[in-house]
């Protein structure tokens, strides 16, 4: 590894502040599984590391408080192991601790950031698609001010996003979904779970009292340059009560809306037929708490 | 205690127990090479090849040399400088220390940076220049074999004998061995049967990387490293360097053949005596890649079978993609000739194979070599067959394997087989002839599926001594082991504790274990081949009794007392009288440690009890069994392996739970090659899976439920009966899981690894 100048900022502002002098030469880690795993293998070089893992300001705000009930608000460095295991997350943001409770293993759970998950711009990670799934935001901030971005328009491509050299993100904040809403993520790696998916997909949907479905959203993970979003497909369970029949019919819909790439994971054919079976699996996994009314 | 009383203590051999090394491995103690700092020592890093064939035109690395830190800088211009040999290898002589005139794969060694630091060693790579002349590669045998195909190496240089290059070819080995009449042999088959296998390669993966520690002081050489042939080894540095070298092997976390050759260390050495201070190489896992790899392989297969099931001739044609070097490729494609064909009775049969060069990195044994992937090939073959004839895999198996008694083709007679005891435990521990459970699932299926093997050892071609082990009984009156086994994870040094306690007839407390330093241990041939329990076993079964003789001498002496009445107890000679002396008294009088040299003699010939002499292909033949359950996931390919079964016939088990762990681990990581492994370059001879983020390990996720089996029948000639296993559980295991996934969908898989997506194709018909 390349050597380089390890920084410990301990507010946002002194953050911000250096890296608006060295942006283009530092390097943000917060909990290090993908960043360090980057530097080891020499794609990233940096001059400067900023570690970010000091730095209260970021630290998690699972209760909702800041927020006055009507959200969450994931400080930057919330752990994917307490977005998993947290309570105050279990219950309105089921989606997110099951997208969390598939990243990898307790190791690197324990380590990874939700800040990290979405910054890193990776097509295969869990979060991002359950995070817009669910309308997450992410607020920016860099030495100039803050900025708010829809998580839904934040990836940009393969390993890029929104955030310019000098930026920081501090948080991610989900509006609380409404009563009957339900969610689940499923996703298909080849051997452990440890190694990229072949695709993952969050499927979220809100059910009346008569089991219609009155809203839903579909997003899946690694079958395109970012997270794709199938609006087409959600909007054909409208006003539906979804049998296996619909369901498999949303399914190969939302498999119509990726983009995938042939590579070591398998070719184009095969990853669209994967999203379309996990988008049938987490949708009939949501339709299934919908109906119990567990989430 | 009296004498008589302490030669019936219960056996050492035989009883389970931790090794020796297991609490230091576990709290970490343990140093690996890797860990070694050796004083005055700089670090080298590695200046690769980013093409897979150029001629290299020029190399400045007079700006590396420039930078602060920078203690040199070795290309072919100082290996020329120097004098030394600047080729290397075990039984080709074809690997240049550094790069010469050509580079022949991505990854090939250009330079070695030698500096005060690793980073600076590092930031050194990058300012070395290199001028490469771009030559069309040959990426796979196909295009190494294509008339006109560019050549990898315009000459050949053997060194092992029985190595046969086709000149102007990229052919440096073609080989057959015959038996019987196979074209007789088929005219005589109700039905033949013909099938093509193939299998990429893979990396074996070894926890410890490649390592090294190279100084040279007062004109001699000490290396330090994680080689499993030190003494090969030490005997290729005295031929470069023409100095007396010395080769230390720590423990060694694991090798499973990538470190069967070495491949550093003389490179490393070259490195230190140009910088006149000690050196240290430690590579990362995406170097090893580009060290030694598991060849690619491809089979066919044909085999002659009457109605019943009887196999009458089989004929087996194999191409192995030995890569860049043929250092050590290009006999194991030899050495698995004999056992292409399998463990049935075969009374015609015909095996053929060329072991090839290409612009891959160069190939090393893995575990069981292509001993495993000839299994996947005649095993599935086999399950084709007996769902034709419609007979029981198992019951065809049955009719057709050999037993004790039965001449296998290469003219050896079989002893200790017990292939069918195998087959039946192994089968047992998934509980064949019952169906499988039905899966929670519709669109899941479940299948059973087995698989028989038969494994070589490693064989002179003659009659001769290949290693020693010494005892020496010391001042403190302790056993001193020493034996060239390479302590690799496997428990050798338990193991050869065990013989030498029960050969001398003391505790395991009164024993103690010094291995592979060439300046302490007798000569060993390698640590390979599933070789060491019986060799070395052998050695220091030999070294104790030896020992033993001597030390009852002089306690006869000493004593007053005839040797015949005396035995070795637990703290001394002791004799049927009740008089002793004990050890440390012992030597104190015969006037210092007694020492005794055991060795191990194999090759040559086989007198039978009917006084009929047999060749002795091998030195010893393992028989194992693997069976296996699976379930396939129809929406999205997937196959995981459910339970595996898996026995083999060791002879003698020394340590039972450490073989039934080398069972374990055989099967499990050969899942890895079999499910999800492998290694794939791009059409330009880019390795494209160069990081295990795009290379799948098996990990506790994918292990199945095991059930590994001993099965003993004590083998004339070996320690306490014992023969080799440590790669068995590997060879068994993908004809196992293939088969099982042809009962539960079908459809016969003619290559690995099972990726989830080629299933589905194949499910579903799709090209
Ligand atoms: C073995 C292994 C398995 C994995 N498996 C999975 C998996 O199953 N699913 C999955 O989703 N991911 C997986 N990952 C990928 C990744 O590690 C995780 O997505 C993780 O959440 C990244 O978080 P981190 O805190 O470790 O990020 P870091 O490694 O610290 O950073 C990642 C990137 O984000 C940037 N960054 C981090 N925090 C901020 C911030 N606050 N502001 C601006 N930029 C920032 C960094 O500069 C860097 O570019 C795996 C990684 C490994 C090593």
């Amino acid at each position: 590894m390349r050597p380089f100048e390890y920084v410990r900022p301990t507010t946002v502002g002194e953050a911000t502040d250096f890296l608006r002098e060295h942006g283009d030469d530092a390097l943000v880690v917060a909990g290090g599984t993908a960043a360090v795993v980057m530097m080891t293998l020499g794609v990233l070089r940096p001059d400067y590391v900023v570690d970010v893992g000091f730095i209260p300001e970021l630290g998690p705000e699972l209760d909702g408080s800041r927020s006055g009930g009507a959200g969450l608000r994931l400080g930057a460095l919330t752990t994917v192991r307490s977005i998993e295991r947290d309570p105050a997350i279990a219950g309105a943001y089921g989606l997110l601790a099951d997208a969390a409770s598939q990243v990898a293993n307790v190791r690197v759970r324990n380590r990874a950031t939700v800040g990290g998950s979405v910054c890193y711009g990776e097509p295969q990670t869990d979060l991002p698609p359950a995070l817009i799934a669910m309308g997450a935001s992410a607020t920016i901030a860099a030495s100039t001010g803050v900025r708010t971005v829809p998580l839904a328009g934040f990836f940009e491509g393969p390993y890029e996003t929104v955030l310019q050299a000098g930026e920081l993100l501090t948080e991610i904040t989900v509006p609380l979904p409404e009563p009957g809403t339900f969610g689940c993520h499923a996703k298909f790696t080849v051997g452990s779970p440890e190694n990229k998916p072949v695709a993952n997909a969050s499927v979220l949907v809100r059910t009346d009292e008569a089991g219609r479905c009155v809203e839903a959203r579909i997003v899946m993970g690694a079958v395109g340059p970012v997270p794709v979003v199938a609006e087409a497909a959600a909007a054909l369970l409208a006003g539906e009560v979804p049998d296996a029949k619909l369901i498999a019919e949303v399914a190969a819909r939302a498999a119509d809306a990726t983009d995938p790439q042939d590579d070591l994971r398998g070719p184009v054919w095969y990853k669209r037929r994967i999203a379309a079976v996990l988008v049938e699996r987490a949708l009939s996994c949501a339709l299934r708490k919908a109906g119990n009314g567990t989430r | 205690m009296c004498a008589a009383q302490s030669r019936k203590r219960d056996p050492i051999v035989g009883t389970s127990m931790p090794t020796l090394e297991a609490a230091d491995k576990v709290t970490g103690a343990t140093l690996y090479v890797g860990d070694l700092v050796v004083p005055g020592m700089a670090h080298a890093k590695v200046l690769r090849s980013p093409l897979p064939h150029a001629r290299v035109v020029s190399i400045d690395a007079a700006e590396a040399r420039a930078l602060p830190g920078v203690v040199c800088v070795l290309t072919r211009d100082e290996v020329a400088a120097a004098g030394i040999e600047p080729v290397y290898g075990f039984v080709y002589r074809d690997a240049p220390l550094v790069a010469l005139d050509k580079v022949r794969y991505q990854g090939d060694i250009v330079a070695v940076v030698v500096a005060d630091d690793l980073a600076t060693a590092e930031a050194a790579l990058e300012l070395i220049e290199v001028d490469y002349d771009e030559l069309e590669p040959v990426m796979d045998v196909d295009a190494a074999l294509a008339d006109g195909a560019p050549l990898v190496h315009d000459t050949f240089s053997p060194i092992a004998p029985e190595l046969r290059p086709v000149e102007g070819t990229n052919v440096c080995h073609r080989a057959s061995i015959a038996w019987g009449d196979v074209e007789a042999g088929f005219r005589e088959a109700d039905r033949i049967y013909e099938d093509t296998f193939s299998a990429p390669p893979v990396q074996h993966c070894a926890l410890d990387l490649h390592a090294c520690v190279a100084a040279i002081e007062d004109g001699a050489i000490t290396v330090w490293t994680n080689c499993q042939s030190p003494f090969p080894l030490q005997r290729e540095l005295q031929r470069i360097f023409k100095m007396d070298a010395r080769v230390i092997v720590p423990y060694v976390g694991g090798g499973f053949g990538s470190k069967s050759r070495d491949r550093l260390e003389c490179v490393v050495t070259a490195a230190a005596q140009l910088a006149g201070r000690p050196v240290r190489l430690v590579l990362t896992q995406e170097e090893t890649f580009l060290t030694f790899i598991r060849p690619a392989y491809r089979g066919t297969i044909k085999t002659g079978v009457k109605d019943d099931g009887t196999i009458v001739a089989r004929h087996v044609r194999f191409t192995v993609d030995v890569g860049a070097y043929a250092i050590s490729g290009a006999r194991s494609a030899n050495n698995t000739l004999k056992v292409a064909t399998g463990p049935y009775r075969i009374p015609n049969a015909l095996v053929e194979c060329d072991a090839v060069y290409t612009n891959k990195p160069p190939s090393a044994p893995y575990r069981g070599l292509p001993t495993t992937q000839h299994t996947m090939a005649y095993e599935t073959q086999l399950d084709r067959i007996a769902r034709d004839l419609g007979i029981d895999p198992v019951e065809l198996r049955m009719r057709n394997l050999v037993v004790d008694g039965d001449v296998h083709i290469t003219g050896d007679l079989l002893r200790s087989t017990h292939a069918k005891e195998c087959l039946e435990a192994a089968a047992a521990g998934i509980d064949w002839g019952k169906p499988s459970e039905r899966p929670d699932k519709p669109a899941k299926l479940r299948g059973k599926g087995v698989s028989c093997t038969i494994k070589y050892t490693l064989t002179p071609p003659t009659r001769l001594s290949e290693n020693g082990a010494e005892i020496e009984l010391r001042e403190d009156g302790l056993f001193e082991v020493r034996i060239g086994t390479v302590n690799i994870g496997q428990g050798s040094d338990t193991t050869m504790a065990q013989i030498a306690a029960d050969g001398l007839g003391v505790g395991l407390d009164r024993i103690r274990v010094v291995h592979s330093d060439t300046a302490l241990v007798p000569v060993d041939s390698s640590t390979t081949a599933s070789r060491s329990t019986y060799h070395m076993g052998n050695a220091v079964l030999d070294a104790a009794a030896k020992l033993t003789a001597d030390v009852l001498a002089v306690a006869s002496q000493l004593l007053e007392r005839d040797a015949a009445s005396l035995a070795l107890g637990p703290d001394g000679v002791e004799a049927d009288d009740g008089e002793s002396i004990s050890y440390e008294e012992l030597v104190r009088r015969s006037g210092g440690p007694l020492t005794a040299l055991g060795e191990c003699v194999v090759g040559g010939t086989y007198t039978a009890p009917d006084g009929t002499e047999y060749p002795i292909a091998s030195t010893f033949w393992s028989f194992a069994s693997a069976a296996a359950e699976v379930e396939v996931d129809t929406d999205t390919g997937e196959v995981r392996v459910l339970r595996m079964g898996a026995a083999s016939n060791v002879g003698k088990a020394v340590n039972p739970d450490s073989v039934r762990t080398q069972l374990e681990g055989g099967v499990g990581m050969e899942l890895g090659p079999t499910l999800f492994e492998q290694l794939v370059w791009d059409e330009g001879g880019q390795l494209l899976t160069a990081a295990l983020m795009d290379y799948p390990l098996p990990t506790m996720e994918t292990s199945p439920l095991y059930r590994p089996e001993i099965i003993e029948h004590p083998l004339e000639g070996g320690p306490f009966g014992a023969k080799g296993m440590g790669e068995i559980g590997s060879v068994i295991t993908p004809a196992a899981v293939l088969n099982a996934v042809y009962d539960a969908t079908g459809v016969m898989f003619h290559e690995v690894p099972l990726l989830p997506h080629k299933v589905l194709a194949a499910l579903e018909g799709r090209k």
